[in-house]
């Protein structure tokens, strides 16, 4: 480098050098301003600064049912709440005085609020009385960081209970709170059923309000008459196609059981009343929640959290029997006239019993009557003819298998089994035809929800649809705009009206003639129904039921199980039929089969029941 | 090989300083009593930040063992990659608050318009270094120079990063004067940024700047058509800005640019940011209110308190003493890499020092300007303060680079 590059380069660091501190100075120089200069003026101002953006939550979207009925609305609860940083610990005496309460547990609360934070504001109590609550709004001078809010939490004006298809709510958990930008802590969310299906809908938007604080954070009042603040959006109502008098009635059927029902239009796939039973109470699960009661619910051997409508996986027995009469007519495996001579078991290597008078069957006679040899003879030669796939695709087609969709979270899938499902469970090849014997009356592997029953059960009823069952119809937004869901109605397409008819009719015979007649029969309105038993191992058979009603122009399909009940014609039959009388006419007449259900008790055998089921 | 006790440990110190007034000041942002108002991956970002310190720290120390050859010969190479990945991003980026600047790498998202700074920087310091030097007569290196400033610029325009695209038109005159363009016309380049400015405060102080300017330009250069150029260049600027103040713009994207001179004009709009930052800072006093104790941080009257606004939240909670320790920091570290740069002799790494120092100059200037309304508010972080991981990572590896030039000077040869 020559000496005037040199020096010329020395010139030009000393240029930048020169920029450089001139850059520093200015701002020195402003530091100094309105640090030092202005501080009178701007110290002032962050005194009295002013205004705090406050959240605002919006009211929770209600729940109707399909007639208009508010089944689930908000109750306004008191809530103290604390800011440890700005507590003053000299004053818990008095707190605990307003509260009255231990002092100690004042104690232990505000422990634990600092655990979550010194800084931020948490919930002391929450739900105390008005009282309560107007001698803290009076006290706050003396109370410093005790602050206090309204909140609400969910009830139930009704009979309805509906704990499965409304679900509860609670605090959103640390993961929650991770994933939603949304979401803050303490916020209660959707944790089962509609309430988590439809948590977007149902919350609405929060508000701001601009309040102006002193720099002691204390309210002075809405920053200019509240211009500024944005009022928050009230959540969206959900119209659900549940019919209170309905889904009452149902519960009250269902104490003391254990088992699950669903109620289904045949026509959209709304279901009008599910149950899984035991219950849970939501009135105890909103608000405070009571740990004890929470406690109790997760031990209880019982699974009250569990929604049995959805997910329970029972062998379907002989409610079954009625689609292997589709398929037999769908594959060219029968013709209505066919007959099929019962000596009182089917031989295939061994016996397969039945319980039915010997002598001939039909197809009606054999749904009616319930014989078990007719569908073994069947199911014979579909495993003969190495047809179980095309019989797995057939059975699934209406429903039964694969998850329907419903809009309820935890739906689990039945199990419809096929060559893949055999092989998974025996090992390759290491199955035959004996293994497959059983499916043809829904025994062995074969598992369905009641929910799946239903659905099945709605498609002979419509017409041969398949329609996707859902509780909520509509959506309506807070400007008042419905938007209504769209539920999938599929034709299957290889249903004939005739094999429906010739189903239809031994159904119907099947309430006249058989075993459900005692329980099942409605004077003035023809159901088509048929029972089943689920063999369990473990104990008494599970009863199931399956029905549409009026026969001839079905308005109402339901599938009933209930467990270690025996026979489904004594258990879920009568159960069924009152709903279906209920929905039907609004009012129930036959008062000696309510007094049978509401005396009945699983795990009692019956005298009354020595049908072939 | 060279003595440890020739690698420049104040530089070293100086960085360990900021970044920690940075991560206070970040945790003080996101997780005080204000974090009752911040969404939770907000309230991370201290994490998030201490993490980013702690990657770039590997890469401070893993630098000082390359060659320094490598910033030289793969200049062009580093370039053209940062290139390529930022108009990638303008087609697959992640789009945050209107501009898509952001690509996602497996977890991490990555701005690739600040390792362009880097990258830029390298290829206009090689691209210079082997040319003669720029003359008032052969303007054909500075135009070629223009280009390579101007295609990132261009790009973050794209991305919607109109901010960022300012430090390169920042850049460019200092790196240009460095490289021997005449004083004179330096000056001219700069001169409608100052003639702006002041017009803006005033048309008056303008048309002063303006006079002044071309007083300047014609001592330095004694050429009457670049003299005149000035003058009238000068005054069309201040036309150019009145007109377009009074009669182009809406009248609140006007607002927004005279709320930096008078925010009580609307002080609920446009000019609430400054008024809250200004509120911020002069409240702090001397010694400021204290850690987390800062009232306007900590009830969020602050907007992006811990990138754009960070130096009100060290001013209004550590007062004067506090902000003047960061200025003082800046200006050691800006004295310290020029000094750096003059003893160097190798040009290349002489313009790399000098570039970089600026690209932080820029920086402070737009920032702590916003901050404190001195100039319009530009949403650009603070170095090594501001939460913004791959800022960071660019700022300590551009320092880091720095280092290795320095430690390195003997053995770089200026003979290849």
């Amino acid at each position: 480098m020559s000496n005037r590059q040199k020096d010329k380069s020395q010139t030009a660091i000393r240029i930048l050098q020169g920029i450089v501190i001139l850059g520093f100075m200015v701002m020195m120089g402003r530091i100094v301003q309105l640090q030092i200069i202005d501080y009178e003026t701007y110290s002032p101002l962050s005194m009295q600064n002013s205004l705090r953006m406050e959240l605002v939550n919006p009211a929770r979207g209600l729940i109707y049912d399909r007639n208009g009925t508010i089944l689930v609305e908000n109750r306004p609860i008191y809530t103290i709440t604390i800011t440890p940083a700005k507590f003053n610990p000299n004053k818990i005496s008095t707190l605990a005085s307003i509260l009255q309460v231990d002092e100690e547990f004042v104690q232990q609360r505000i422990r634990e609020a600092q655990q979550y934070s010194w800084h931020r504001t948490s919930r002391l109590f929450t739900e105390v009385s008005f009282e309560v609550f107007s001698a803290i709004q009076e006290n706050l001078w003396q109370l410093p960081g005790i602050g206090h809010t309204i909140e609400s939490k969910r009830s139930y004006p009704t009979d309805v209970n509906a704990s499965h298809v409304f679900g509860y709510l609670r605090e959103a958990s640390p993961e929650e709170l991770q994933a939603s930008d949304y979401i803050r802590m303490g916020d209660h969310i959707g944790k089962s059923g509609i309430e988590r299906i439809y948590e977007n809908y149902l919350r609405g938007e929060r508000g701001t309000e601009y309040i102006r604080v002193n720099a002691f954070g204390q309210a002075l009042g809405l920053y200019n008459d509240g211009a500024l603040n944005i009022a928050p959006v009230k959540g969206s109502d959900l119209i659900t196609t549940l019919d209170a008098g309905v889904q009452a009635l149902a519960e009250e059927l269902m104490q003391n059981k254990q088992g699950g029902l669903v109620a289904i239009d045949p026509h959209t796939g709304g279901i009008i009343a599910m149950v899984s039973a035991p219950q849970y109470e939501l009135s105890k699960l909103s608000g405070r929640i009571d740990i004890n009661y929470w406690r109790e619910l997760n031990t209880d051997p019982a699974r009250p959290l569990f929604n049995r409508a959805i997910s329970s996986r029972q062998p379907p027995g002989s409610t079954f029997k009625p689609f292997m009469g589709i398929i037999g007519l769908h594959m060219g495996l029968i013709t209505p006239q066919t007959q099929v001579y019962n000596p009182g078991f089917y031989f295939r290597g061994r016996r397969y019993g039945d319980l039915a008078d010997p002598g001939n069957y039909n197809l009606e006679r054999a749904i009616a009557k319930s014989s078990n040899t007719y569908f073994f003879w069947m199911m014979d030669r579909i495993a003969s003819r190495g047809q179980l796939n095309t019989w797995s695709s057939l059975i699934q087609d209406f429903g039964m298998g694969p998850i329907n969709y419903v809009d309820l979270p935890f739906e689990r899938s039945g199990i419809i089994p096929d060559s893949t499902y055999m092989n998974r469970t025996f090992g390759e090849r290491r199955w035959g035809i004996g293994d497959l014997m059983s499916l043809g009356v829904g025994q062995g592997m074969v598992s369905v929800s009641p929910l799946q029953m239903a659905v099945a059960t709605a498609s002979l009823a419509n017409g041969g649809y398949r329609v996707q069952p859902h509780i909520v119809s509509g959506v309506r937004e807070s400007n008042g705009e419905i938007r209504y869901t769209n539920p999938v109605i599929e034709k299957i397409e290889w249903i004939q009206p005739a094999y429906l008819s010739e189903i239809n009719q031994s159904m119907v015979n099947a309430l006249m003639e058989g075993g459900s007649r005692y329980f099942g029969h409605i004077p003035e309105i023809q159901i088509a129904g048929k029972t089943g038993t689920a063999q369990n191992p473990h104990g008494e058979n599970h009863g199931w039921f399956i029905a549409y009603a009026p026969a001839d122009n079905p308005q109402i399909a339901i599938a009933v199980l209930m467990e270690n009940s025996g026979f489904g014609s004594v258990s879920a039959t009568p159960v069924a039929s009152l709903l279906i009388e209920k929905y039907l006419t609004g009012e129930i007449k036959r008062d000696h089969i309510y007094n049978h259900v509401m005396n009945f008790r699983p795990r009692i055998a019956s005298a009354l029941s020595t049908e072939n089921e | 090989m060279n003595d440890k006790r020739e690698f420049s440990w104040s530089i070293i110190f100086i960085w360990i300083g900021l970044f920690s007034i940075g991560l206070t000041a970040i945790y003080s942002a996101t997780q005080g009593p204000v974090a009752q108002f911040l969404p939770s991956y907000i309230q991370d970002n201290f994490f998030r930040q201490a993490l980013w310190v702690a990657i770039s720290a590997v890469a401070l120390i893993s630098i000082q063992f390359l060659s320094p050859r490598i910033f030289q010969e793969g200049a062009y190479f580093f370039y053209a990659i940062s290139i390529v990945l930022m108009v990638i991003t303008i087609f697959f980026g992640v789009e945050v608050s209107g501009s898509r600047s952001w690509l996602r790498i497996g977890p991490i998202n990555f701005q690739t318009g600040e390792v362009t700074k880097l990258t830029t920087i390298l290829a206009a310091a090689s691209y210079l270094t082997s040319r003669r030097n720029i003359s008032a007569e052969n303007l054909k290196t500075a135009i070629i120079t223009v280009l390579i400033f101007a295609l990132p610029a261009v790009l973050l325009i794209l991305q919607n990063e109109a901010g960022v695209a300012i430090v390169y038109v920042g850049i460019l005159p200092i790196v240009l004067f460095w490289s021997g363009l005449p004083y004179g016309i330096s000056l001219l380049m700069v001169s409608p940024a100052l003639v702006g400015y002041f017009t803006v405060l005033n048309w008056k102080w303008g048309i002063l700047a303006a006079l002044i300017i071309t007083i300047f330009i014609f001592f330095l250069q004694r050429r009457t058509w670049l003299t005149v150029t000035s003058l009238v260049f000068g005054l069309l600027v201040i036309i150019g800005t009145e007109v377009a103040l009074h009669h182009v713009l809406q009248p609140h994207q006007r607002a927004r640019i005279e709320a930096f001179t008078n925010p009580q004009l609307d002080p609920l709009g446009s000019g609430w940011n400054v008024l809250q930052a200004k509120t911020a800072i002069g409240s702090g006093g001397l010694q400021g209110k204290g850690f987390m104790e800062g009232t306007q941080t900590q009830l969020r009257f602050l907007p992006e308190q811990w990138t754009d606004f960070i130096f009100c939240v060290v001013g209004e909670e550590f007062g004067f003493i506090g902000s003047s320790i960061v200025l003082l920091l800046y200006i050691f570290l800006f004295l310290k890499l020029l000094n750096m740069a003059s003893n160097q002799k190798h040009p290349f790494a002489q313009l790399v020092i000098v570039s970089v120092t600026f690209v932080y100059f820029v920086h402070f200037i737009i920032n702590i300007g916003s901050a404190t309304a001195v100039l319009p508010i530009i949403g650009i972080p603070l170095p090594f303060i501001s939460y913004g991981g791959t800022a960071f990572l660019t700022n300590t590896v551009m320092l880091a680079i720095c280092l290795n030039l320095d430690f390195n000077k003997r053995t770089f040869s200026i003979y290849r």
